[in-house]
């Protein structure tokens, strides 16, 4: 093996590992007021909000009708309290449709 | 009976990772052939998977590595890369309060992007540790199993398929999104004005830095005007 690409991947695995570990070796030992933890239960919400947009425009970035079409697809079934799966397949399908029919 | 629960509990958490399966065997072929495209053995290719576990970053590093970065410069923006998942795993770990330590440990490492949302917008009853240890075992073999597939066999999947699968994480986060939106408008618009502003910061700043900047001050701003009732997080898997 390549020490140098051995090096790499330990340095990474350090890097990525310690920032997921602090908060379980800490979150014991911390006390939240009510404001702070009302802060932790919108993250998940705002964290996807970032994670959707605008990552979800360049699914494609040749395409940008790929991103919306699949975004829209998956949120009108969603909305429609569809289980998540029936969304990501949805949402698969119309773009597999889409690259079919649109050379 | 305590044994048949948790069973329960981590089939339960196994079951909701099943829609990242179908967004992490393509991105993980995907990273495999850029791995082995780099130069990176097999063996290198699938121990960074193994090790790191972390897809944005993987991709990132084998392609900063092909332009012949160094390896300061990789490690240091793979951590400038991950730096978010210390606000995930604090949400995560603030639900498993009293688990030890070495369960929390051992856990962490499974904290990704996906697992953080699937996890925290499942009901606090039904996202118990064995439900997370469950996700994160699927979760985990299915980055691993891509990787190892692009690894072997870079041709493994039609462009079509693999153009077409790049939608199912963006599908999956709207999914877990939506119900927690649905009855509550405040919520509704906290999410819209965190997208516009991610999409805005994201044209000035690095999108990583980007993403947790936009993720802690639209959720401190929602603190002052969202209301969260105690159903909210309602997911069902």
């Amino acid at each position: 093996m390549n020490i140098e690409i051995l090096l790499l991947i330990l340095g990474m695995t350090a890097v990525t590992y310690i920032p997921r570990a602090i908060p379980a070796v800490l979150i014991d030992k911390m006390k939240f007021g009510d404001k702070f933890e009302k802060f932790l239960k919108l993250i998940p919400y705002t964290a996807m909000a970032a994670l959707i947009f605008p990552g979800v425009f360049t699914t494609d970035p040749d395409r940008l009708y790929i991103g919306i079409s699949g975004a829209l697809t998956a949120g009108v079934l969603a909305w429609f309290k569809k289980p998540i799966i029936v969304c990501v397949l949805a949402a698969i399908g119309v773009n597999m449709v889409l690259y079919a029919v649109i050379p | 009976m305590k044994e048949t629960s948790l069973k329960k509990q981590f089939l339960y958490g196994a079951r909701a990772g099943i829609p990242v399966v179908l967004g992490y065997i393509p991105v993980g072929i995907a990273y495999a052939v850029m791995a082995r495209q780099a130069g990176f053995s097999i063996i290198e290719t699938c121990m960074m998977s193994l090790l790191v576990y972390a897809g944005a970053a993987e991709m990132m590093a084998v392609g900063m590595y092909a332009q012949g970065a160094s390896i300061i410069a990789m490690i240091l923006t793979t951590f400038i890369l991950n730096l978010r998942h210390i606000i995930m795993s604090t949400c995560v770990f603030n639900r498993m309060k009293s688990t030890r330590l070495g369960f929390r440990l051992l856990s962490a490492f499974g904290v990704t992007d996906e697992a953080f949302a699937i996890y925290t917008t499942v009901p606090e009853k039904q996202g118990t540790p064995a439900f997370f240890l469950g996700l994160i075992l699927v979760t985990y073999s299915s980055w691993n199993i891509g990787s190892l597939i692009g690894a072997l066999a870079s041709d493994f999947l039609p462009p079509l398929v693999t153009a077409s699968l790049g939608i199912a994480l963006y599908a999956m986060f709207i999914g877990l999104l939506m119900p927690g939106i649905r009855g509550n408008i405040r919520l509704g618009i906290l999410v819209i004005f965190t997208a516009v502003i991610n999409t805005v910061l994201s044209q000035f700043i690095p999108s990583s830095w980007a993403l947790i900047a936009s993720t802690l001050i639209c959720a401190a701003i929602g603190v002052f005007f969202v209301d969260l009732k105690d159903e909210e997080g309602g997911n069902e898997h």
